[in-house]
Formats: structure tokens, sequence, C-alpha cells
């Protein structure tokens, strides 16, 4: 999942970054409201965390743009007044959750997954589809009951494909969403950890959960039978 | 009483007291007048008579045709006779030989006039006849060798009707004259006193927050006045602004700060961890509270009426945007049949209800309802003259788990939480708390019938801010 945090405070920013990183997510920090602004109009987000105290456009500002140019971006507000004006303010400027500075990392991560779960469609952290469940708020990931060990892209990869479901993702899409910006992207690489994929999540090939649907992309399968 | 309604009152009283003297003096010139007109024509017919006399063996006579013919008609009102020195009788007029009148039996006033001397006055009266004027002339006739008065009587009563009719058309004018001058005198205060009306109206407007100043298009009496209260208004609200803005930095930079070493404390040794965390938790709170306290100032002038439903409303609405971190169905229901109204800040009250619709929100399982009421048994506390003001009161009731009797008091102090699995600073209640008690209102907790807590606040309710000015 790709996130975007425009906060000026730069090392609360490097922290938020980190964290998140750690937790398996692609992030970029812009540190001004105008930034922030470009970056929402130039890049594709799953989720963008906006602090409204920001020098050049406050974060009310950023959001009142990207909502007025059709961007539904799912947003984070980060504020440090903790004013319910300011809350409500960046809540009908169309932000979607509010979190009051000081707070902790996992209330944030807890917050931010609840939001893209949100997003996609899900009421719950864990997505179940036939045989398969995944936890989004663990990271985890179990065929028929027993976990399956993913690396890092491998869950990027899988993640984004079930937080869009029955939606073809294109591998333009996909690389956007699960590498950084100044990663090699070969398309070829995504071939290879979609084919790991498979094979971890369906041995035998029989549940196909991941389509390739020629010349566009992946879809997510959501509606796979259940397991007798 | 208004303004205009008693500069009014002096006007009118004044007036009534000068034209009641006008009235006095002219109905005195007027009688004055009548009598003198009276005494003259009496003195014509004496004149008259004086000249028709006639002597002839020894006594007086008069030819057939006296000169005024109604000395000659009965009860015609006009009445003479004359009188010798011994006070015999020695001739009467026809009037009252003819009307039987007993004029002439007895002096019409106390001392006869001197010989050349003429008295007028109101003859002594005589039972069963009317009022009369009586002019007396004395003269010597020589011829004679005797004293002879002439008595001529006028009746009154046409002299009294030209009295009372001057009366009545002099009052009648005096009248007209006194409602024109006052309709005059209110058509001149209503536009004398316009720019303390439009002043007034403004003030209610600046009340109501749909002005910022009262305008400076004032009379010269007035301008000065105005751009004083315009500059008092001004620095008010600046001073205020300039203040929250002080605070909501302060809050800024003493919050990123902490937050970055909330984080930080992940990378230290469990021991350092916990005495950090301890302590970063003791400063959070400090801050949080302290400054949530210090930016609730109450405005120097009175803050414009909020009704209590629809913000409320519209935090819900904000909060149901979040969804965090479950689903909830919120049911608003204003009680009151007039709007539930609060004269507070609107951000103090934002302040309160956010907190407070949040708590449910957070502690809630799948239901929130938020009603607003006026009750006219205060629960909140007198005002500074000891009088029970009506409180208007939201109550918010959510089907969580409520707070037990025993921890209500602790959760309604500072930084006090009743459960400490649900994530806040805890300090949301109790700033409640203080600012309800800032604007004499009060926070209640009990339980719902919807399984929860149900919290109460109460506070002072308001009039609707007017629209329009009263009248002066």
């Amino acid at each position: 999942m790709r996130l975007l945090i425009v906060e000026d405070e730069v090392l609360l920013a490097a922290q938020i970054d980190k964290f998140l990183r750690d937790h398996d997510f692609v992030v970029d920090v812009a540190t001004d409201g105008k930034e922030g602004l470009y970056y929402l109009r130039e890049g594709d987000y799953d989720a963008a965390l906006i602090d409204l105290g920001l020098p050049k456009l406050d974060g009310i500002g950023v959001i009142e743009t990207m909502r007025r140019e059709n961007n539904a971006t799912p947003v984070l507000i980060l504020t440090a007044r903790g004013d319910w004006r300011d809350k409500v303010a960046g809540l009908e400027a169309g932000a979607d959750d509010y979190l009051t500075k000081p707070f902790h990392m996992e209330e944030l991560l807890a917050r931010l997954n609840a939001l893209l779960r949100r997003s996609a469609g899900y009421a719950s952290s864990v997505i179940e589809c036939g045989p398969l469940r995944l936890d989004t708020s663990r990271k985890e990931l179990r065929v028929a009951g027993a976990p399956v060990e993913l690396t890092a892209f491998e869950y990027r990869v899988l993640e984004y494909l079930a937080m869009n479901p029955a939606r073809v993702v294109s591998k333009i899409e996909l690389t956007n969403h699960v590498y950084e910006q100044d990663f090699d992207r070969d398309s070829n690489v995504i071939e290879v950890f979609i084919a790991r994929l498979r094979k971890k999540l369906d041995p035998h090939g029989n549940l196909k959960p991941i389509r390739t649907v020629r010349g566009q992309g992946y879809r997510f399968v959501v509606d796979l039978p259940r397991p007798v | 009483m208004g303004l205009q309604t008693r500069l009014l009152l002096i006007a009118a009283l004044v007036l009534s007291a000068c034209l009641g003297a006008v009235g006095w003096i002219q109905d005195r010139s007027f009688k004055a007048a009548v009598r003198t007109g009276a005494a003259e024509q009496l003195r014509a017919v004496a004149y008259g008579l004086l000249a028709a006399a006639a002597e002839r063996d020894g006594g007086l006579f008069f030819a057939e045709e006296l000169g005024e013919p109604r000395l000659s008609q009965p009860n015609s009102g006009l009445y003479a006779y004359l009188e010798s020195s011994s006070g015999a009788t020695i001739w009467r007029s026809p009037s009252i030989v003819a009307s039987g009148s007993r004029l002439s039996e007895q002096s019409p006033v106390r001392q006869r006039p001197a010989p050349g001397e003429q008295i007028f006055s109101l003859a002594a009266p005589i039972a069963g006849e009317p009022s009369r004027f009586v002019l007396g002339y004395t003269v010597i006739w020589e011829a004679l060798g005797t004293e002879i008065t002439f008595w001529v009587l006028v009746d009154e009563a046409p002299y009294r009707r030209q009295i009372v009719e001057f009366r009545r058309d002099a009052a009648l004018g005096l009248l007209v004259a006194a409602a024109i001058f006052l309709a005059i005198q209110g058509i001149a205060l209503r536009w004398g006193l316009n720019p303390v009306r439009r002043m007034v109206s403004r003030l209610r407007g600046l009340e109501a927050g749909s002005r910022n100043d009262i305008g400076d298009d004032y009379p010269r009496e007035l301008a000065a006045l105005a751009h004083n209260l315009n500059r008092f208004i001004a620095s008010e609200k600046a001073n205020r602004d300039r203040y929250r803005n002080a605070m909501d930095n302060l809050a800024h930079s003493l919050k990123t700060p902490l937050a970055v070493l909330k984080n930080a404390v992940r990378e230290l040794s469990e021991r350092q961890a916990q005495l950090f965390e301890e302590h970063l938790a003791r400063m959070e709170s400090t801050v949080a509270h302290q400054l949530s306290r210090a930016a609730a100032v109450r405005p120097t002038i009175s803050p414009a009426s909020v009704a209590l439903m629809p913000m409320a409303a519209r935090i819900a609405r904000a909060l149901e945007r979040t969804g965090a971190p479950k689903r909830m169905a919120v049911e608003l229901i204003d009680a009151a049949a007039s709007p539930a109204l609060v004269r507070v800040d609107e951000r103090d009250l934002m302040e309160m209800l956010g907190n407070l619709i949040e708590n449910a929100f957070k502690y809630g399982r799948s239901r929130v309802r938020i009603s607003a009421s006026v009750s006219p048994d205060s629960d909140a506390s007198p005002d500074s003259e000891g009088q029970q003001t009506p409180s208007a009161t939201l109550l918010i009731e959510d089907d969580g788990a409520g707070i037990a009797p025993d921890k209500r008091e602790l959760v309604l102090e500072r930084g006090e939480r009743a459960d400490l699995e649900t994530s806040g600073q805890g300090i949301g209640l109790a700033v409640v708390v203080e600012l309800a008690a800032f604007y004499q209102g009060c926070l209640t907790l009990g339980d719902s019938d919807l399984g929860g807590a149900a919290v109460r606040l109460s506070l002072p309710a308001a009039e609707r801010t007017p629209e329009r000015a009263r009248p002066l």
C-alpha cells in the first residue's frame, strides 16, 4: 500500500515514515501543503496522512482542494491543536478520520488500517475468501488455517490486490503501490512475485484466487468456494 | 420606560401646562370683555333714558317710544327703573310691569351711587328670578330739586352663553393645537432618536454574530461613542483571537515534540522506556488539560445564542464520517418545543459537545442517542442575582457498558478514565466539566435505557437573539 505523509515536523515525519515502512507500506513524505498537494495530484495513494498545521497551504486547504479535484484518496488528519473546530472542519472538508497529537504509532497504524479497510469496503481487518484468511492488522496470511510465510513484497502485492477486490489491477498500478519510487521497475519482477504468490496461496492450482486478465493485469477473486 | 416615551411624556406635560395657562388667560380676558360689553350696553340704555326723560307737573315721564324697544317688551331681559333719593320708585319700564318682576322692590346693590357716579356689577339675586347685570347712575335733577337714580338691568344668561361657547371653541382649538404639536414632536423624536435606534439594532446584530462592529454613520454627538465602542469591540476580539492563536501555537509547538519523544521511546531500553512513558504521559495530560482550560475565554460581549441540537448533529455527522472504530446508528431527538439555545462561545460549546459525543462513539457498541430539551426547573446553578434561569440540556446516551455509579465521580476528575482499554487521554470529560462550570452549567452522569451511559450537559438557556431591535 502506498501512503503519503504530509507533515512539516521533519523528525515526526521521519518517525512515521520509518514505522510505516517497517510495517510494509510504501511511503512518500511531503513537508508542506503545496508539496503535499503536488504529490497527491501526481501520485496514486491508498491513503494520506495530513497534518492540519502546515506551512504554505494548511491541511484543510489541501483536503478541500484534493476533494474538489475529485481525488478520493482516504485522508487521516493529524492535529496538534486537538481543537474540535479544527477536527470538525477537517472532517467536513472531506477527511475520513482524525488523530490527535501526540499519538502512539500503534494507534496510528490501527486507524490507518481501519481507513484502508473501509475504503476497500471491508468491515473487518480480516479478509476471508474461501480457505484464504488475510489479517491486515497482523500482516498475516493463513491458508486453510495454516500460517503461510510471505516476504514483504509478496505481502504487499497480495494486500493491494485483496484491498482492490474484483477489479483488474494493471502491472503498472501494482508496481506503483508496492515499490519505492527508485526501485527497479521491471514488470517481469511482478510476474515472478505473482507466480510465487499463486504457489503459496493455492499450491494445488484448483482455486486460482489471482486471475490474469490478458493484456490488462490481475484480478483478485473474492467469492472463492469455502473449503468443505 | 423607553427613551422616546419618556421624552414624549415630558413634552405632553409641558405642553398641557402651557396650554392650560394660555386657556386661563384667554378665558379671563374674554370674560372681562363680555362684562365691559354688558356695561357699555347698559350705559347706552341709561343715557337713552336720561335723554328721553321729561318733567311735567313736578314729576318725570317718558315719551311713548323709549329708545330701546326691549324696555317695552315683557320678559325681554332688559329692564329699567328710576328711584328717588328717598328710595321711592318713580318709574318702571313696561318690561318690568308686564313680566310682574319684583325687581324694583329691593335695591340691586348695597349702596346707591353718589350723584354723577356710575356703578356696574351683578345685581343682588332675587329668589325665582334670573341673575342680572345692573348699572346704576345717579343724577341731580335740578328742575325737580331731587336726586334720581337710573337703574338699568340686563339678564346675565346670554353673556354666560357667550362665555361657554367661547370656552368650548377655545378648548377645541387648543386640543387640536396640542395634538398637532405632539404629533410633530413624536415624528421629530423618532427622527432624532433614529441613530440611537440604529446603534441598538447593530449592537444586537453584534450579539447575534451577524455584524463585527456598530458602524460609523452616526451624528456628531454619538460619533465619538460609536468610534470608541468599535475600537473596544475590535480590540477585545483581536485580543481574544491573539490569545487563542497563542494557545493554539503553544499547543502545536508542545504536542508535536511530545509526539516525537513518545515515538522515540520505543528505541530505549525497557526500564528507560517505562520512565519516559510515564513522564511523557504526565506532560501530555498536563499540556492538553491546561491548554484547553486556558483556551476557554469567555468573551466580554455576550456571545450569540447557539442552538445545541444543530451543533450536536454537525459533530455527530462529522464523527459518522470517520466510522472509527465502528459504525454507529445515531438518533437525534429535539424534544424542546423551541430550540434549546445557550449563550456560550461557539468554540467552547463545540469543545464540550465534541468530547461528549466522541466518548459516546468510543464507548457505545452500536447506538448513540442525542436529545435536547429546555427545562424551567434548572439543574444549573443560580446566576449572580440568585435567580434560577431555565436550563438547556443535551442528553447523550450510548449502548456501551456505561459507567459504574462508584466510578462516576472519578471519571469527572481530571485525567481519570473508567476503563483503560479504549484509547484516549482521559481528560475530555474533565475539560467538559470545567467548561460547563465556567458557563454556570453542569455535567451529570447516569444510566441510559439504551444500556450504556447517559451524559447530561446542562447550561443556562438563552433567549433567541432577536433579529430586530426592541422599540426605544
